[in-house]
């Protein structure tokens, strides 16, 4: 299936892949809407395969909130997100990741960089059930601090009923490394360059998941605009 | 001919604890300075000082470079002045890969002296250039910097660095340190081609078998922050010998 390009998407949507589907999403959520709430239902069936990556950029206050269902055998969902906030922005992910049959495979990993008064919540729930044996299941989420007054939360979690599963869950809360950044710095790249370099080596590995490269170089080039537009990122 | 650095009474300190005690120094273009000394006698703290590391603070002295005061600069302004620290551990930086690293660092310097930045093309014919002064693989370029690097490789890394950016006044804080016998002749190798008339090297060293192949004109032995003893190339064979126990003692 051709990548799917959403802006903004309102209130809820739904995601139903069938049998042996797959689809990939790359959400872009930038300041067109100050407050935006979106709820995403998803399910997938016996080998469907999704992949969903979301930019959140702009905007006062985001919620997404995400259910997904794994209903099939050998389904695979791979969630991955950034989150910029700045000011008194909100971004807000509540994730419950249900595994319902065995052999399912799934991914979260999801990037914030929080600088100003804004504050980022993540809230994640991998649920493996009793029958659900073999299942495969990561998740992880990394707050990059660039203001003293910046909050980042963070809650993954797991609940496994099954015994024969590889599950890990991590998260991290920090600031930009300075000796990376001395280390730069000494080469000649600007305090403000090199900390944008960091910035984008740290978004990187989530932008790298977006499979179409034209799609891919315009959210790199959205991200770095907007890191660019928030100097006080740092 | 001129003084390209002059060190006056340095003194610097981490926290409450004054490590620098003291230093004088004056490196004119053209020569290779090598300092030598016991682990913590502050040879590291120099180099630190030096490149505009933050975790120091220089509590007394002063810093002249090219009829500069360097202490007011940057460590950026430092390099588009023409210093470059060859760290004694390199940092891994995940994300980033040595090519846009180098390009980066590359552009910016000839922004700084009003230059246009180098094509696409312009810019991998210098990066190959250079690299074969080090025998580097094409492959690292587009590898993260320093990411999964040997440690061999990481120094390497440094000197390809340096010959990128033609830097005037060079410090290599213990580039020879877990080096073997080749990776140690390549890195050498590297310097030696990169020496000329109008620039200098500040060579830091443990061990008297890297100035077998970067010869020095003049040697200074560090301890507790100060140097106390400055002599020729034939000293290095005479610490090997003897180690330090009897530069020490004369000294204090």
């Amino acid at each position: 299936m051709v990548p799917q390009f959403i802006t903004n998407p309102e209130g809820r949507l739904r995601i139903a892949l069938e049998a042996g589907a797959s689809a990939e999403y790359v959400v872009l959520q930038d300041a067109a809407a100050p407050e935006g709430e979106t709820a995403y239902e998803i399910s997938l069936a016996e080998g469907a395969s999704l992949k969903m990556v979301f930019l959140s950029l702009g905007g006062r206050l985001l919620r997404n909130r995400l259910r997904v269902m794994l209903e099939g055998r050998h389904a695979e969902c791979d969630l991955a997100g950034i989150c910029l906030a700045d000011d008194q922005q909100e971004m807000d992910y509540e994730i419950l990741l249900t595994h319902e049959v065995p052999q399912c495979k799934s991914n979260q990993l999801f990037k914030n960089i929080v600088g100003g008064h804004a504050v980022t919540r993540f809230n994640g729930l991998i649920k493996v059930v009793p029958d659900a044996q073999q299942t495969e299941a990561y998740q992880a989420n990394h707050n990059l601090l660039a203001s003293e007054t910046a909050k980042a939360y963070t809650q993954p979690q797991l609940e496994i009923y099954a015994d024969d599963v590889k599950c890990s869950h991590g998260a991290t809360i920090g600031r930009l490394n300075p000796d990376e950044l001395f280390y730069l710095r000494s080469r000649g790249i600007p305090q403000a360059e090199a900390r944008l370099l960091q910035q984008m080596a740290f978004c990187n590995e989530v932008l790298d998941k977006i499979t179409s490269t034209e799609i891919r170089e315009k959210m790199q080039e959205r991200v770095e605009n907007r890191l660019r537009q928030l100097g006080n990122f740092c | 001919m001129n003084t390209l650095l002059k060190i006056e009474n340095l003194h610097a300190s981490v926290g409450e604890k004054e490590i620098l005690r003291g230093i004088n120094l004056e490196i004119k273009p053209g020569e290779v300075h090598a300092i030598m000394g016991p682990n913590g006698s502050g040879k590291s703290t120099l180099s630190a000082v030096l490149a505009g590391r933050e975790t120091f603070t220089v509590t007394e002295g002063s810093v002249t470079y090219d009829g500069r005061d360097l202490l007011a600069l940057s460590p950026e302004e430092r390099s588009w002045a023409g210093l470059f620290l060859g760290f004694q551990y390199p940092v891994e930086i995940p994300g980033v890969s040595n090519v846009n690293f180098m390009k980066a660092a590359v552009n910016e310097q000839r922004k700084q002296r009003g230059l246009e930045p180098l094509s696409a093309a312009q810019f991998l014919k210098l990066m190959r250039e250079k690299m074969a002064y080090v025998e580097m693989d094409s492959s690292f370029s587009g590898r993260g910097v320093n990411v999964g690097f040997s440690g061999g490789e990481k120094k390497r890394n440094e000197i390809f660095q340096m010959a990128m950016l033609e830097p005037r006044l060079a410090i290599l804080d213990e580039t020879d340190s877990g080096l073997d016998v080749d990776a140690l002749r390549i890195v050498a190798g590297g310097v030696n081609k990169l020496k000329r008339p109008d620039n200098a090297f500040i060579v830091i060293t443990h061990y008297q078998r890297l100035l077998d192949y970067i010869v020095p004109d003049v040697i200074h032995v560090l301890y507790k922050g100060r140097i106390i003893k400055t002599a020729g190339k034939e000293l290095a064979l005479e610490i090997e010998q003897k180690g330090y126990d009897w530069l020490i003692q004369d000294s204090e």
